[in-house]
């Protein structure tokens, strides 16, 4: 199982904090991220980032069974 | 010593910090803070109270780089960062810098780059409970 974690308003909109998906046909990111919009229509297409095991990736990056992903809103900067 | 870099719940001493830095070396001859803290009102809104929510585990290893990389990028001799999450009520402060150096310039510049850095690049949200209800804060361009 793929372990994956909503923050900020991804939490919001997707009325959870976590969910486990099934592995199997999953090489990519992208690939769960379809994944993910068919499970959780209300998750924007785009404007979060994505970590595996606590590191930045993109879009083609490799996930697999065991590994934790988050989504990831844009941190809450704040006006200088 | 308290480590020089911290996310907690609970609140924290400008005084305690700026004496936990001033331990670290003879040579400081001056010290730069930034102390961020909560507003009663935002974008309009009252604001009773906002919470912050960490990536736990990703946060803290962001902070702890971003001080090193000021000490790498500035001529300072050390760098305290602070952060608290959960719930924070107007006038509570939320996060400080503290920047030690031989001179006051590199610790001007150098806490002004660690504040503006944190918040572009450490996984730490806020939400604002105002009398519509709460919701989340994202940032402006």
């Amino acid at each position: 199982m793929i372990n994956v974690l909503f923050f900020g308003n991804l939490a919001a909109k997707t009325k959870t904090r976590e969910a486990q998906i099934e592995a199997d046909n999953i090489k990519t990111v992208s690939d769960l991220l379809k994944i993910l919009m068919e499970k959780y229509p209300e998750l924007p297409k785009s404007y979060y980032m994505v970590a595996v095991n606590q590191e930045k990736v993109d879009a083609d990056s490799i996930v697999k069974d065991g590994d934790e992903v988050a989504l990831m809103p844009p941190f809450s900067g704040g006006k200088i | 010593m308290s480590d020089a870099v911290r996310i907690q719940t609970e609140d924290f001493s400008l005084e305690e910090e700026t004496h936990e830095l001033m331990k670290s070396s003879k040579t400081i001859g001056g010290v730069v803070s930034f102390l961020g803290t909560a507003r009663d009102f935002s974008e309009g809104r009252d604001v009773a109270a906002i919470e912050f929510e960490e990536y736990k585990g990703m946060a803290i290893t962001a902070l702890k780089e971003l001080r090193l990389q000021s000490l790498e990028r500035f001529d300072i001799i050390e760098t305290r960062i602070i952060h608290r999450i959960d719930r924070i009520e107007p006038s509570g402060q939320i996060v400080l810098i503290i920047v030690g150096a031989e001179h006051r310039g590199e610790a001007f510049e150098a806490c002004r780059w660690v504040i503006d850095t944190l918040k572009k690049t450490v996984p730490i949200w806020k939400k604002e409970f105002t009398p519509d209800g709460e919701s989340w804060v994202t940032p402006h361009p």
